[in-house]
């Protein structure tokens, strides 16, 4: 008997859900409670499990794709008869694949989208590399005349949604894309006279951008933004950076200004405890963390991800630097995994090696505080009431003024740049 | 007792429904108050079907045996016995009836055999019995509109397969599949036929170039067409064996009612729209009362048994949140005239209309080489292509087994293909179905064997 199985209400007022992963395949046996799918929903990832025990016949909707509730999910052969030989042959293959896929992780990467603390929670850049790079080696189902239609009208098939059996695309989806798209355009450029289409380039919001856009929001509704700037003078830790810069080379790690700054925020937390901290406004409680994560915004192609250096006050200067040396790999590589964004407690964004002196970077909610580090240039300074020409380090601190009064926004900023601008204290400490 | 679908009418619409439902495990119940199999298979498809390859055989046997080199059969004494004719298909509709009976107990379908009325949106009753249901599947088919107060001379469709003398002179009044097909097989048995159509035309929805080439058939047949004259008119016309039209006499010892036919409603105590006594329903069948579907001849979209099936399925598909296109475009119709004739799509007029740029490819039977071996020459395969992406938008087929051969058109139509598929889909030689493709090759530059 065939069942067919309607993507079930997972969640109150839940009315559709996008398709992650298929983590059965047609043809493959499954057990009652055998996990089917991976849905993402508006406030969960969560994974289906089978109803039925039997054999899965059919697939209703690809990765990627939106269902709504109520809509079928998988039709499952309930005690085949269709052939027990042509099952096995099936279960073998399907062992394989499956074994190939749990090395993947992408599920892991992709579990708590949307539903994190961190800015990184989505992280999908990491995860959807490999997602997106299978489903553009894969040929889109399509019939002949979407193709032709679709490579005539210079409509990229791969972004069509198709609606036909299986998610083919039929001439009429890619009507409609055509004309979504032209749609979309003219409404979002209407204030511009004689809009050609070409002028708005058209595309999806990606899951991290997605995310991204909501943790910002998050972070400004919730926190009370207030900011400090200041320079440091960094001459001596420019000296002590050079002096072991190059035997630091020679060993495989990169010295760079960032493990200094990282090591003396850390011993600053340590002193101003209200920076490191959290505010618990459902309990009434003020959390103030024994454990220093310093998170690190990574710039990427495909948007900001904020991996972070777990425990940094145990870590040497070395160490760090070697650490932020890995972090920046992985990050370019899309290897980074969940554990590699979880539980920071405050964060440094640095732009300046791109470019600019300050900014008011917006807090890594819900925590205390965020770091803008700004270009370093020779400027000049006041030394012993004499005109010189100093190494600059200018520093942008946010802080959720919720948590930390000014005063101590103040001390805190001091303490850091003191420890700048004194590299040996560091290491005193 | 509740049910999560019940089903009125087991005609081709309802029983398939009623199978599928149970495959999915939808707890269902059908309600038939004549046979199991309706229209199609106890007094249409079937039987005719099984009667015209009697006629068929005994033409060719007739006509073209001593050509096939078999000897000995004298075709003075040469008769066709039509109950014996009959018996055959009797035999064959009982063993499809009880088949489609099996198959729905074997899917846990309850037959009810009653009158069903439908009391509510989610009520029936049959047989004194009160029925709950999640979803109500009216099926109940069409009927023949019969004339009143008329002469004995008059017999329904219903009536025809039975062990009955056909006189010498036969009218059959109608268009479409039905009437051409009953036409041509009393011509074929030797009897004088007369069609009379209540249209101008013979196939309302065929391309007009089948209709010619049916018509030239007919004349070669020395069938007799009068236009433009309906059942009515024709009784009018009628008086001692002999119809007055138009200043003709025409012999008529027996006169079938294969007019148009009319909706079969149920019995109802809610109110259903109407669209020209058929019911109103929208392109996923759904009537006028939600959870109330109404598919097959009933909704008047269609007369054709497997577009009945199909409307069947994509409801049950509907109820389980399967969501699927019906496009009657895709669906190929077919009509059993010898040779037989079929076609799917978009035809010539309605491409005209719609204003699209388009080609025809055609390739003849002519130069076929099964087709030779078989006896016959007559027909060809149309191809009606869009100028643009190549796309397959109509197909037409006169051919011996054109019927079967336009289940290829279909799956082209369904996948939306081109007439690069077809010229690049390789047909197994010697095949009538060679001549698709060179359609094809013709379509795309030009035909190898022209």
């Amino acid at each position: 008997m065939k069942y067919i199985f309607n993507f079930p209400d997972i969640g109150e007022g839940l009315e559709e859900g996008t398709i992650v992963e298929w983590l059965v395949k047609k043809g493959q046996k499954v057990e009652s409670g055998d996990l089917l799918v991976t849905m993402e929903t508006d406030k969960v990832v969560a994974e289906i499990p089978s109803p039925k025990t039997g054999i899965i016949s059919s697939l209703f909707g690809k990765e990627g794709e939106t269902i709504h509730v109520g809509d079928a999910l998988v039709e499952i052969e309930i005690e085949g008869v269709a052939g027990k030989e042509a099952v096995k042959e099936v279960e073998k293959g399907s062992d394989l694949e499956a074994v190939k896929e749990e090395g993947a992780g992408v599920v892991g990467t992709l579990e708590i989208a949307g539903n994190s603390a961190v800015l990184s929670g989505s992280t999908e850049g990491i995860g959807t590399i490999e997602v997106t790079k299978e489903t553009a080696k894969k040929k889109v189902l399509a019939t002949p005349v979407a193709r032709a239609m679709a490579k005539d009208m210079g409509v990229d098939i791969n972004h069509v949604k198709g609606t036909g059996p299986a998610g083919r695309v039929t001439k009429d989806d890619v009507l409609q894309h055509a004309e979504s798209t032209t749609q979309t355009v003219s409404t979002a450029s209407s204030d511009t006279p004689n809009v050609e289409n070409k002028l708005v380039e058209v595309e999806p919001l990606s899951q991290i951008r997605k995310t991204i856009a909501k943790n910002m929001i998050r972070s400004k509704h919730n926190a009370a933004h207030m900011s400090l700037f200041d320079d440091v003078e960094i001459s001596e830790l420019d000296r002590v950076r050079k002096q072991y810069k190059v035997k630091y080379a020679g060993e495989g790690v990169k010295l760079t200004y960032l493990a200094f700054i990282v090591k003396a925020v850390t011993h600053a937390l340590k002193k101003h405890k209200a920076l490191n901290s959290e505010m618990d406004t459902e309990n009434d409680k003020m959390l103030y963390k024994k454990y220093y994560n310093i998170g690190l915004a990574v710039d990427t192609e495909k948007g900001l991800i904020v991996p972070v250096i777990r425990n940094a006050d145990r870590l040497s200067i070395r160490e760090i630097a070697m650490e932020i040396q890995t972090i920046s790999d992985k990050a370019r590589e899309g290897k980074l995994n969940m554990d590699d964004f979880k539980d920071g407690t405050f964060t440094i964004t640095s732009y300046g090696s791109i470019g600019g002196k300050y900014a008011v970077p917006v807090i890594n909610y819900p925590q205390a505080a965020i770091l803008g580090i700004g270009g370093i240039s020779k400027q000049p300074v006041v030394k012993n009431d004499q005109l010189d020409i100093g190494l600059v380090l200018p520093l942008s601190l946010t802080v959720d003024h919720r948590i930390v009064d000014g005063g101590e926004v103040s001390r805190f900023m001091n303490t850091v740049m003191s420890y700048l601008a004194n590299p040996v204290s560091l290491i005193m400490e | 007792m509740k049910f999560d679908v019940i089903i009125i009418g087991s005609g081709p619409a309802g029983y398939v429904a009623a199978i599928r439902a149970g495959q999915v495990g939808l707890k269902t119940a059908i309600i038939e108050k004549g046979k199991i199999g309706g229209m199609c298979l106890n007094w249409g498809c079937i039987p005719s079907k099984a009667l015209i390859e009697s006629a068929k055989l005994f033409r060719k046997i007739s006509k073209d045996a001593a050509k096939f080199g078999i000897e000995g059969i004298d075709k003075k004494s040469l008769s066709f016995n039509y109950a014996k004719a009959v018996k055959r298909a009797d035999v064959i509709v009982t063993r499809l009836t009880s088949g489609v009976e099996f198959l729905l107990k074997k899917n846990g379908v309850e037959i009810i055999k009653g009158e069903a009325k439908i009391t509510s949106e989610n009520t029936v009753t049959v047989n004194n019995r009160n029925l709950e249901a999640g979803n109500i599947i009216i099926a109940t088919g069409s009927k023949s509109v019969k004339p009143k107060n008329a002469p004995d001379v008059v017999v329904e469709v219903n009536d025809l397969f039975t062990d009955r003398e056909i006189p010498a002179h036969v009218v059959v009044a109608g268009y479409d599949a039905v009437a051409v097909e009953l036409a041509q097989l009393f011509s074929v048995l030797g009897k004088k036929v007369t069609l009379i159509s209540p249209a101008d035309t013979l196939i309302p929805l065929a391309d007009p170039y089948l209709f010619d080439h049916l018509v030239s058939n007919f004349k070669k047949q020395k069938i007799n067409i009068v236009y433009n004259t309906t059942l009515d008119d024709a009784l009018q016309a009628y008086a001692s064996n002999s119809l007055d039209i138009n200043g003709e006499s025409i012999k008529c010892d027996l006169l079938i009612n294969a007019s148009p036919r009319q909706a079969t409603l149920p019995a109802s105590d809610v109110q259903f729209e109407l669209e020209n006594g058929f019911l109103h329903s929208d392109k996923d069948c759904q009537t006028s009362v939600s959870n109330v579907y109404a598919v097959g001849d009933v909704n008047g979209k269609s007369r054709f048994a497997h577009i009945g099936s199909a409307q069947g399925l994509h409801v049950i598909n509907k109820i389980k949140g399967v969501r699927q296109k019906l496009d009657l475009k895709k669906y190929p119709i077919n009509m059993y005239s010898i040779p037989e004739m079929a076609q799917i799509g978009y035809t010539e007029p309605e491409l005209k209309a719609d204003d699209v740029d388009y080609k025809i490819s055609e390739f003849p039977l002519s130069a076929n080489g099964k087709a030779m071996t078989e006896g016959t020459n007559e027909g060809f395969v149309r191809i009606l292509s869009d100028n643009k992406y190549g796309e397959v938008l109509g197909v037409q087929i006169v051919a011996p087994h054109a019927t079967d051969m336009i289940a290829e058109a279909s799956a082209y139509m369904q996948l939306e293909s081109t007439i690069y598929d077809v010229a690049n889909t390789v047909h197994a030689h010697p095949t009538i179905s060679e001549v698709f493709m060179e359609a094809g090759f013709e379509a795309v530059d030009k035909a190898i064997h022209k």
